[in-house]
């Protein structure tokens, strides 16, 4: 009962903030719910029994990357944005074609209908922390690597040139 | 809680996701929607581990993987973001259109 | 040493071309390259000549590496040498390498005188391959290549039209020759299959070759002898052949080329000796070429063109000689004629260049002026009329002994020839040399030549001396020509001693009447010449012979204008200009084609590319989100596809 609580909390929170993520007009305000909604996917994580991710999610998410976006938002944004149509011609049929697409992803648990966890949730930093050393080492080591390399790139594009 | 309402929360968010990628007029707001994309898919990820693999880590491993990517993909589109947006003085897509016909 | 033979035609043949590209910066604008080779040459068959006399030479000596095979047929090139071929060489080197020097002397000053030097290793080198040749297509080739020599060098100063003519002249008649050659050659292959000579003298030998297929290649392959030695009728060209240089004349028109028709003669002589008609017909060609030559001689004035005649007189005594069955006799005469012929040209040629001029009526008296040059002509005429003990009496005494012994009648016209030969020489010698100045201006300005050309004349002049009795000694001649079994008969050891007496008596009796004609009653000649006008003209005129040959060639040419005729109103009117006209026809059905259907089909393609690009160029709105709503589209396309289905 908790738990259709939680979840159904937790869907409204994120289905509301996400719509404000794509409809509210400022910027600012879209980087705040944006913010909120990853927050409640971390919820949603932590409802799931991955603590881990529900950690990363919130290490790297909330407080880096919403953070992030929040700030480029200060430097980009302008006043003006909040009295700009943020909305762009072809709402309509951006419109339609996500109805189409929602019309399909709501078929789609009729597959998966009643399949309930088997077992309680268990502790899982151990686990995946052996799997990344383990057998996962080499895409950890890469994706590191693509890490870096998205660093300096960024390094390299957001400096001023000099002229 | 079945399987299905995490899917059809995944999907509801990954339609949002997708309305704003297609819709909103504001560069930053599309990276904002392309975030929802990819926690939709990221809710998919451990719902599946979680109901049909119970005891395994793949689909946890890879939401790791996502996110790892994610942050990448939000630091190297912000700071073209910033490129762009010292050279034309916009925020707004419609003015990006060098590749126009 | 005799691996090495090859080597002198293709020495001589290089160094033509080294002449000719070089010769501006070598010593004496190539002169000495020339002289050099022929000096290296006549060195190597000199000794080469020793060696065999001495017998320490294995002949025949044959060599030969393949050159390119047509069916199952081998053409070779090689080199084959024998006893004949040994005495050639040593004319052929000899002669050549005296005349070369000769011409320094001669042909100083001349603005061509690069390329008179490479025409002449050009021609030695041919003539050297004629010699040494071991298969008959390359004789063919050296043939040829003498002929074109000669006619380079006959119109060697083409702008004297005379000359130019005089040189295509040459170049024609020998031609005619040629082609019987030609047709003898492959009738001489069609007989044995080979082009080989040791084959094909093997197989005659063996009596293999039918004797009535072997005397009509034999009389085929004479009609080339005819043409380039001058033999009646062909024998026109040779006078004319005057208009090139004395030295030219000396070594190609007297020595050398000319006696290419003897030395093939000679050389195929085993075929000739299986039929008596062809032997018949060498030898009364022979005779009467030496009658007719003689006779023309008589009434010439021009020195060069009396000595022409006499050459022509002279190589049909070595075909009557050959043709009598005297092998030895005719290769003999050759030799030594080449020698005093050469000589007698030289000397003409050293009188040519003091006087500047041939005609012997403007002459006179220049035996004071140019001792040696007398001397040497006087020689060189002894020799030539065959006064003993000088070469030609040995050589022409061996081929009038020869005819005897054949048929009386030939012996009969050798004979008159002989006695007419001594004349005409006596006339020569004593209007040239004797008597009264005629034209104090040309004689006030003759002199000597240079010791580079009285060098060659007092060498000619010993050889023509010596070289008659020395190779008749111990018959050192016979024995290196003669081979095995060419012969199917014996020669008849006619007793020269009767000959001899005769032939020496006539020449004496008949050069002394000439001389003391000339010399002492110089109006008798012309008395006669006026009673007998017609015989006179008739002679001057060759017997008619240019005529005829000049309405055969007028004949040829009406019935070239009549195919001219037919060829510009038939063949080209209607085959060619018809054809023209149609292909042009098709070719505007063929560009219309392209025009409308090819090129419209290129440009359809073109239009239809371009406006699908202007049509897909809509999509391209530049505007991302577009795009990505394409891509959202297909995707919910498939999306319900993959549902509905």
């Amino acid at each position: 009962m908790i738990e259709q609580i939680v979840f159904y909390m937790l869907a409204a929170v994120i289905i509301l903030s996400a719509l404000g993520v794509v409809l509210l007009p400022g910027v600012m305000h879209s980087a705040l719910c944006l913010g909120l909604c990853l927050a409640g996917v971390a919820g949603v994580f932590a409802s799931l029994g991955s603590d881990f991710i529900f950690a990363a999610q919130i290490l790297v998410y909330v407080s880096g990357i919403a953070v992030l976006i929040l700030f480029v938002v200060l430097l980009a944004g302008s006043a003006s944005d909040l009295v700009t149509r943020q909305i762009n011609e072809q709402w309509l049929p951006s419109l339609l074609i996500c109805a189409a697409f929602i019309w399909s992803f709501l078929r789609i648990p009729a597959y998966f209908s009643g399949i309930t966890a088997k077992s309680d949730p268990a502790p899982t930093v151990r686990a995946l922390a052996g799997a990344l050393l383990g057998d996962y080492a080499v895409p950890f080591e890469l994706i590191s690597i693509v890490l870096l390399a998205s660093m300096t790139g960024a390094v390299l594009f957001a400096r001023r040139k000099a002229e | 809680m079945t399987l299905s309402h995490y899917l059809a929360l995944s999907g509801v968010l990954f339609t949002i996701g997708l309305f704003g990628v297609l819709t909103r007029r504001n560069i930053i707001g599309i990276l904002m929607s392309i975030e929802l994309l990819l926690n939709a898919a990221n809710i998919n990820f451990v719902a599946f581990n979680r109901f049909l693999y119970p005891g395994q880590h793949l689909g946890q491993l890879s939401v790791i993987f996502v996110i790892t990517l994610a942050a990448a993909e939000v630091v190297v589109g912000l700071a073209l973001v910033m490129a762009i947006y010292k050279n034309l003085k916009s925020a707004y897509v419609e003015d990006y259109n060098i590749l126009k016909g | 040493m005799l691996e090495y033979v090859f080597i002198l035609p293709l020495l001589s043949f290089a160094v033509a071309g080294v002449i000719l590209a070089f010769g501006k910066w070598l010593p004496g604008r190539g002169a000495s390259a020339g002289i050099a080779v022929a000096a290296w040459g006549f060195a190597q068959a000199a000794i080469l000549f020793t060696k065999a006399i001495q017998g320490k030479l294995a002949l025949p000596y044959e060599v030969s590496i393949p050159w390119f095979s047509v069916g199952s047929t081998q053409a070779t090139l090689g080199v084959y040498v024998d006893g004949l071929t040994i005495a050639m060489l040593v004319v052929v080197t000899a002669v050549s390498l005296l005349v070369q020097i000769y011409s320094i002397g001669y042909m100083r000053g001349d603005p061509r005188f690069k390329r008179y030097y490479a025409y002449l290793s050009l021609f030695t080198a041919s003539m050297l391959g004629l010699t040494i040749s071991d298969n008959m297509l390359v004789f063919f080739m050296c043939w040829e290549l003498v002929g074109v020599c000669s006619y380079l060098l006959i119109g060697f100063w083409f702008e004297k039209p005379s000359a130019a003519y005089a040189g295509k002249k040459a170049f024609i008649t020998t031609k005619l020759g040629d082609l019987g050659f030609l047709v003898g050659l492959l009738s001489l292959f069609y007989c044995t299959g080979t082009f080989r000579i040791s084959e094909i003298l093997e197989l005659a030998h063996i009596g293999f070759i039918p004797p009535a297929a072997a005397g009509a290649a034999a009389i085929l392959l004479f009609l080339g002898a005819v043409g380039k030695s001058a033999q009646f009728p062909l024998l026109i060209w040779l006078p004319d052949a005057m208009e090139g240089p004395s030295p030219v004349s000396a070594l190609i028109h007297a020595a050398t080329m000319v006696a290419a028709g003897v030395y093939m003669v000679a050389r195929l002589y085993a075929v000739y000796a299986l039929s008596p008609v062809a032997l018949d017909t060498v030898a009364w060609t022979g005779a009467i070429t030496a009658l007719t030559a003689a006779s023309m001689a008589l009434v010439c004035f021009d020195l060069k063109r009396v000595l022409a005649f006499s050459t022509v007189s002279q190589l049909g005594y070595m075909m009557l000689g050959l043709g009598a069955g005297g092998f030895t006799a005719g290769m003999f005469h050759l030799t030594t004629h080449a020698y005093f012929k050469a000589l007698l040209f030289l000397a003409a040629g050293s009188v040519i260049h003091a006087v500047h001029t041939n005609d012997m009526r403007e002459m006179g008296g220049l035996k004071n002026k140019m001792p040696v040059t007398y001397i040497t002509f006087l020689l060189g005429a002894l020799a030539l009329v065959g006064i003993p003990p000088f070469a030609g009496f040995f050589s022409k005494d061996a081929v009038l002994a020869a005819a005897l012994a054949r048929n009386p009648y030939l012996y009969a016209v050798g004979a008159v020839a002989a006695a007419m030969t001594a004349f005409y020489m006596a006339r020569a010698l004593v209007m040239t040399f004797h008597g009264e100045p005629k034209d104090m201006k040309k004689y006030d300005h003759a002199h000597e030549s240079p010791p580079v050309m009285t060098g060659p004349l007092i060498l000619l002049a010993a050889a023509s001396v010596v070289s008659g009795w020395a190779l008749s000694r111990h018959e050192i001649f016979e024995r290196l020509v003669n081979f095995e079994g060419v012969l199917p008969f014996e020669l008849h050891h006619v007793s020269h001693g009767a000959v001899a007496l005769y032939a020496g008596t006539v020449a004496v009796l008949s050069m002394g009447l000439g001389a003391w004609l000339y010399k002492s009653k110089p109006g008798i000649p012309a008395m006669l010449r006026g009673k007998f006008a017609p015989v006179a003209g008739l002679l001057d005129r060759r017997y008619g012979l240019d005529a005829f040959f000049l309405k055969f060639v007028a004949l040829g040419d009406r019935l070239s204008s009549v195919l001219f005729i037919f060829d510009l109103n038939f063949l080209d009117a209607i085959a060619i200009d018809g054809w023209a006209w149609l292909t042009e026809k098709l070719s505007r059905i063929q560009r219309w084609f392209d025009d409308n259907v090819v090129d419209a089909a290129v440009d359809a393609t073109g239009t239809v590319t371009l406006c699908a690009g202007r049509l897909a160029r809509l999509a391209q709105t530049g505007i991302v989100q577009n795009y990505l709503l394409f891509i959202a589209v297909a995707v919910s396309v498939f999306a319900a596809l993959a549902f509905a289905g």
